[in-house]
């Protein structure tokens, strides 16, 4: 009953006017930033990094957890009503949505879209209630050897899993990695690759990073390559689903939430896996099948939006009790953790109840938020997508502008801004993932210092890693990531030849 | 293949990357204390993991480009330079001028720069004075309102033209 009597504590603390107003904020603008191409969560929340040097820590967290998944349900109605395709996670609901909406059933998409979120989300909510605290119970029993080794899976799936390649992933991560070592190491306090600069000590900013790599370098790159790209708009029918699309909505969205849920746990970040395998079954079971790819099944948008969800709130299982961020959005929220000396992990829940449990609260209260922004507001927020490209993306640079500049009053960091923008532009043509670089950059610190800690718990021996029967089952699960893919790759190779 | 040559430099320059790492790695202490590792190991890591990352992308980009790549990348194939010029003149004045002229004046001139480019980048140039009028008025429109709520509902400091704290 413990749980119980701290949720409601929560529910209370996030229940205060000033906070539903922060979760209100935070659902708007999410909302809104979906819908909005250009500009997803990660850099909104990196934008407003500067309010955790006002608000207090509560208020401001749960504005960003808001923005965090208010950005998913907005992003469904971008991709269901624009013919483009937008990011990969909710690039499988615009194959099925889009075909919906061109057959005049975008009502329906929508529909089963931002309900199928609320009750992807909801579930999510409630395994985070149950589970944060017993994974916490349990990750107090990590060492620091099972931490990095945690660590580096985080490193390995982000980095040479979900991208194309994986030199392109690693050299991704190893950039950030290096960014991440400018400033004092934390464990000798020595200054690293400061340049004698006094800024430098402090590290470099994440906001700088977050926004150049993401916002700037998709402004210029919409400049550049994309000028010429015309984009049509289907036509919004009723926000409505009929008796049979709800029975046909159903189990998919179960279904969904059951996949992409352990998905967000699991140090493998992303949403695109769990989408995919979602529309996958979805396909395979569906009674419809004639319906997938020509007039557009409704299961296929109910599956991957449910699972996208569940996987971003299960995002949240990691992050608040080991501290381990798996996805971009959420090693931006660790920042804001850190920001306010606070260091996610399992001694949170203890430390910090009151936060933690405030912001649990607000994720039961933002998925309802969002269910009324989203099904009868709908057409307010399709008005958003007639925002001429040129007026938007300019109006881009005027936020990351106040993001960046806000955080630390360098005039020197707006160039450096552009100058991230540039690599980011360059890594976007040539199709170098930008995630890791963040995850890197973030984390990199943190797993250093357990390498270190580890390191002398083993009196300076290699063998810590492997004489810990965790830390060494992980240690194999790292090595079959990386090596398993490719060896498949060249035993079927191998059986072509010969066969 | 025309990717040839900037797929060569950016390996090159993930090379010349991992030297001025390994370079700025000698400068740093090794003293181990219990722990067996110093500061100067993760830096080492790093340098030596980018040396290989740059190695294998130059040998990518030398023997048929980079694997696993669309055959083109996303969007045109040819890159709207004169309209990225405009966006980077906003961007760096803004840098420029930003403590001078205060927050609010320099990223409207910031925006009013950026629209030029991206209108041109559309095939559909605008460079009436009415246009240049109408864009700094939205950009007011945006800087202006961010700006009051950043300063006056957040407390954070933003430079402005005035110390009066409005403009």
């Amino acid at each position: 009953m413990d749980i119980w009597n701290q949720l409601i504590q929560g529910f209370i603390t996030a229940g205060t006017p000033v906070n539903l107003l922060w979760a209100l904020a935070g659902c708007t603008i999410g909302t809104a930033i979906g819908v909005l191409p250009g500009i997803g969560p990660a850099t909104a929340v990196a934008m407003l990094l500067p309010i955790t040097l006002q608000v207090e820590p509560t208020g401001s967290m749960i504005f960003f957890a808001g923005i965090y998944y208010g950005a998913m349900y907005g992003g469904s109605t971008t991709s269901i009503l624009l013919n483009t395709p937008g990011e990969a996670g909710s690039m499988v609901t615009a194959m099925e949505g889009n075909k919906m909406a061109k057959n005049g059933r975008a009502g329906a998409a929508l529909a089963t879209a931002a309900i199928g979120s609320f009750v992807a989300g909801t579930i999510g909510t409630v395994v985070v209630t149950i589970a944060a605290p017993v994974v916490a119970k349990y990750a107090v029993l990590l060492g620091p050897p099972e931490y990095f080794m945690l660590m580096m899976l985080a490193f390995v799936t982000v980095s040479a899993v979900l991208g194309k390649s994986m030199v392109r992933g690693l050299t991704s991560l190893f950039i950030g990695l290096a960014i991440g070592l400018i400033g004092l190491d934390q464990i000798s306090g020595q200054a690293r690759y400061t340049l004698g600069v006094p800024e430098l000590m402090d590290g470099i900013e994440v906001v700088l990073i977050a926004v150049g790599l993401f916002a700037v370098s998709e402004a210029l790159y919409v400049m550049l390559y994309e000028g010429r790209q015309v984009e049509t708009q289907n036509k919004l029918s009723k926000v409505h689903m009929t008796r049979e699309e709800w029975k046909r909505s159903w189990p998919a969205w179960l279904r969904a939430t059951a996949i992409g849920l352990p998905f967000g746990t699991i140090p493998a970040g992303g949403s695109e896996i769990p989408t995919f395998l979602s529309y996958a079954t979805e396909k395979k079971l569906s009674k419809h099948k004639e319906e997938f790819g020509t007039i557009g099944a409704i299961e296929g948008v109910a599956g991957p939006e449910a699972a996208n969800n569940a996987a971003i709130t299960a995002t949240l299982i990691p992050l608040l009790t080991l501290g381990i961020p798996t996805s971009n959005t959420a090693a931006i929220l660790l920042g804001a953790f850190q920001n306010y000396g606070i260091q996610p992990g399992p001694q949170l829940l203890d430390k910090n109840a009151a936060l933690v449990w405030a912001l649990i609260a607000s994720l039961y209260i933002g998925n309802v938020m969002l269910l009324v922004l989203n099904l009868p507001m709908v057409g307010l927020w399709v008005k958003l997508l007639k925002v001429p490209k040129a007026q938007l993306y300019a109006g881009i640079l005027i936020f990351a502008t106040v993001g960046v500049y806000g955080m630390r009053q360098s005039a020197f960091d707006l160039v450096l801004l552009y100058g991230i923008g540039l690599l980011g532009l360059v890594m976007r043509r040539y199709d170098f993932p930008a995630a890791p670089v963040v995850i890197g950059m973030i984390l990199g610190p943190l797993a250093e210092a357990q390498m270190r800690n580890a390191m002398s718990i083993g009196e300076g021996k290699w063998s810590v890693f492997v004489e810990r029967p965790g830390s060494l089952s992980l240690l194999v699960v790292v090595v079959a990531i990386l090596v398993l893919p490719r060896l498949m790759k060249l035993l079927r190779g191998k059986m072509r030849a010969a066969g | 293949m025309t990717h040839k040559l900037p797929q060569t430099l950016i390996g090159v320059g993930t090379l010349v990357l991992a030297g001025l790492m390994a370079v700025g790695a000698t400068q740093i202490s090794s003293d181990a204390g219990y722990s067996g590792v110093g500061p100067n190991f993760v830096p080492w890591v790093v340098a030596i993991a980018l040396a290989l990352c740059g190695g294998f992308l130059t040998w990518e980009a030398l023997s048929g480009g980079y694997r696993q790549m669309d055959e083109e990348g996303p969007g045109d194939a040819r890159g709207y330079w004169p309209g990225f010029t405009w966006v980077s003149a906003g961007m760096l004045l803004n840098a420029l001028l930003i403590t001078y002229i205060g927050f609010i004046l320099s990223c409207t001139l910031c925006f009013v720069l950026a629209v030029r480019g991206y209108k041109a980048s559309q095939g559909a140039p605008d460079w009436s004075p009415m246009a240049f009028v109408k864009d700094a008025l939205v950009g007011l429109a945006i800087a202006a309102p961010v700006y009051w709520m950043f300063t006056k509902l957040l407390a954070i400091n933003l430079p402005g033209l005035t110390a009066t704290g409005w403009i």
